[in-house]
């Protein structure tokens, strides 16, 4: 559906985006993880057409971007990462007047919107102006405001920025309902939780350049980062230390808290060894925490750094 | 209490627009009007020469010394011309007055006659007909009067007393003729503003006020394209196939409708509370206020295409309109300004526009009269235009 081919950009001597490349499958959710800066909105408007990049290629459904722009605007959605409303407008009249700038005849816009507003389940605020919604519901008419001309692409540039739980859960089932229609997902994130929960393919960006894409798993292996195993001993001698962690490089102990870390390869298998050697070596567990690979912890190893720095 | 005092002073020197309204702008409009009225500069408290038109139609010594008196007056500055042309400048606005001196002026003043010198004038331009009045009038007495008189005088002694010598006619003339005695009778004309019953002062009120208020109102229509780039919705509009001149267009001929009716709007309301006729000349009023809102509108979102945020456009827009209006018209009447002020008054929309409105409403010059104000808002909205179309593909949306 979408080959980026060694696409790079620049902004005077700022290099946004630097020999970036992926590809996308149809009906695919595909994540760009990153830092703000890091390059992703750069690459979002290199995918719908606004940038134009220094090197490279684009193709999105065979078709050039460099050949036919006009083409790619009317097979794309953009969620920008603004509320980008008009807010003494009422949501439909928001709706009519993104829709219409995509000549849909009248009656086809107005079933457009009204099926718009169904899936964002805001059809009852359709007549209240904008500057009455909460965030949230901003946040899903600005969703809506990218289906209204039927996209085979929707990209969703951090469209979850300051928005609570609930709302937040009400966009994250709107994004899956479309996935399940068949349209393409590109979602740029700063938030692992959700790159975790959607994404097929999750692209990893820092200072413009992706460090590493695939699957959760293929990550997970790139990176080498196992799962976490957290255990907190009661009181506990130094001789009933050592011999735990005699032996163990894997083992780290942190007395002050009487906490020891396990890095596990399997967790599952691993979980009655580790309680079996501690129970034989004399200590005593009062409770078991565990942490499978995060991403967080993959983005942590990949870069060196916390991904909200 | 020392805390808040300390946070919102701080809070005022951070807000750009609030410290440029509260102390750069008055400097400004304080320099210019007391540069316009004379009080600073190398004025010395003097108004400019009063240009006052010369025809005259006798060529006698009479009206030629005459001339020469008024020429020599430094408020007073001659242009000779006949009598039609002069009048037709005072009817187009480009003198406020003429003086006429007609054939048979000095044989009338031999024989003791009414005068036959006509001053046509512009009522509108009263500030110039007032200097006319304090050294004209003096000059113009003293000058005839003296004539006046002499020539009854002498007449007199040489009918009655036949053998008197030159000496003791000159000392008897001397001692009788008093200026304050003089009596001149001067026909003044007005010629401008007679086909039309609407007061000057309202035209003056309706065209500068209209002119004032509609360049802030589309200064804010100008602002909202910074609004809009500044909450995204400019970025949006770029996702869809429009193009971002068409985005442009759009602003523009908003800006334009608007700025068409807000001042059809004014003049209505002229028209219905005031009895302003505005039937004096439709297609002109039409094509005037075409013009106008097209020049208005272009210099509001020109405004917004060379500032880069929205209070830099609000701050930019504050002082250029009032500096704009304080020297094209709006505030201060011309005639007053030092010639180098009036001459920058050109450039601003406001002269071009209260000067055409003027024509139309007051001087009731036809169409043809005033197509080159017409012509010149328009040029000053195309060359807004061009202008701003290449700041905001350059500034407003910095892609590729």
């Amino acid at each position: 559906m979408i080959k980026v081919r060694s696409i790079s950009k620049s902004f005077g001597n700022i290099e946004a985006v630097k020999n970036v490349s992926f590809t996308i499958e149809k009906g695919e959710i595909f994540g760009i993880l990153g830092p703000n800066g890091a390059g992703k909105s750069t690459i979002v408007n290199i995918l719908n057409t606004l940038v134009k990049p220094d090197k490279g290629d684009v193709i999105i459904d065979g078709v050039n971007i460099n050949d036919n722009g006009d083409t790619i605007k009317l097979i794309m959605g953009v969620v920008p990462q603004e509320i980008a409303l008009y807010e003494e407008l009422t949501a439909y009249e928001n709706l009519m007047f993104w829709g219409g700038l995509y000549d849909i005849p009248k009656q086809e816009l107005k079933a457009n919107v009204n099926n718009t507003l169904e899936i964002v389940d805001l059809v009852s605020r359709k007549d209240d102006r904008i500057k009455t919604f909460s965030g949230g519901m901003k946040r899903r008419i600005n969703i809506a405001c990218s289906l209204l001309h039927n996209p085979k692409i929707l990209v969703l540039d951090e469209p979850t920025v300051g928005v609570d739980p609930q709302n937040r859960n009400h966009i994250f089932e709107v994004i899956e309902r479309l996935n399940n229609e068949g349209m393409t997902i590109i979602y740029t994130t700063h938030y692992m939780e959700e790159a975790e929960r959607f994404c097929n393919t999750i692209a990893i960006i820092d200072v413009g350049r992706i460090i590493a894409q695939g699957t959760l798993k293929e990550l997970r292996e790139i990176s080498d980062v196992k799962d976490l195993l957290t255990i907190k001993l009661a009181d506990i001698n130094n001789e009933t230390i050592t011999r735990i962690t005699s032996e163990n490089p894997l083992f780290r102990f942190d007395s002050t808290s009487n906490i020891l870390k396990v890095e596990c390869g399997n967790i599952g298998n691993d979980i009655p060894i580790i309680i079996n050697h501690i129970q034989n070596s004399g200590g005593v567990i009062e409770r078991i925490y565990t942490q499978g690979t995060s991403l967080e912890s993959i983005y942590l190893k990949l870069t060196g750094k916390e991904l909200r720095d | 209490m020392f805390k808040l005092f300390k946070k919102d002073l701080i809070l005022f020197f951070h807000d750009q627009r609030s410290v440029i309204l509260t102390f750069l702008l008055p400097v400004i409009l304080i320099s210019l009007f007391a540069f316009a009225y004379g009080g600073i500069g190398v004025f010395d408290g003097r108004s400019e020469p009063v240009n006052l038109l010369v025809a005259d139609l006798d060529q006698t010594r009479s009206s030629k010394e005459i001339v020469y008196k008024i020429d020599s007056l430094e408020d007073m500055r001659i242009i000779f011309s006949d009598a039609i042309k002069s009048k037709e400048l005072v009817i187009k606005g480009e003198y406020a007055c003429a003086l006429i001196i007609y054939k048979g002026f000095q044989d009338s003043l031999e024989v003791g006659n009414a005068t036959l010198i006509e001053l046509v004038y512009d009522r509108s331009r009263e500030m110039e007909i007032g200097i006319l009045q304090q050294n004209l009038i003096s000059t113009l007495m003293s000058s005839t009067g003296e004539i006046i008189v002499k020539k009854s005088i002498e007449k007199y002694l040489q009918d009655q007393f036949p053998a008197i010598d030159k000496s003791t006619s000159d000392n008897i003339l001397k001692t009788v003729i008093k200026k304050d005695n003089n009596k001149l009778a001067i026909k003044w004309t007005s010629i401008v503003g007679m086909k039309n019953d609407t007061k000057l002062g309202l035209i003056q009120a309706v065209a500068g006020t209209a002119i004032l208020m509609l360049l802030f109102s589309v200064a804010g229509v100008g602002t909202s394209i910074l609004e809009e780039k500044e909450n995204g919705t400019i970025n949006r509009l770029l996702y869809s196939p429009l193009k971002g001149s068409t985005i442009l267009y759009g602003k523009m001929l908003f800006a334009f409708f608007i700025s068409i009716l807000q001042l059809t709007a004014m003049f209505l309301f002229a028209w219905l509370m005031f009895n302003m006729d505005l039937s004096v000349n439709i297609p002109a009023l039409i094509l005037m206020i075409i013009a106008t809102a097209f020049a208005v509108s272009s210099l509001g979102i020109f405004l917004a295409a060379i500032a880069k945020t929205r209070q830099q456009a609000q701050n930019l827009s504050t002082i250029i309109i009032l500096i704009m209006s304080a020297i094209g018209g709006s505030m201060i009447p011309l005639f007053i300004m030092p010639s180098i002020l009036q001459k920058i008054a050109l450039l601003s929309v406001n002269y071009w526009g209260i000067q055409g409105f003027y024509d139309v409403f007051w001087r009731t010059l036809p169409l043809e009269s005033i197509l080159p104000k017409i012509l010149i808002l328009m040029s000053i909205g195309i060359i807004m235009t061009l202008a701003s179309i290449q700041l905001f593909k350059k500034r407003i949306i910095k892609f590729s």
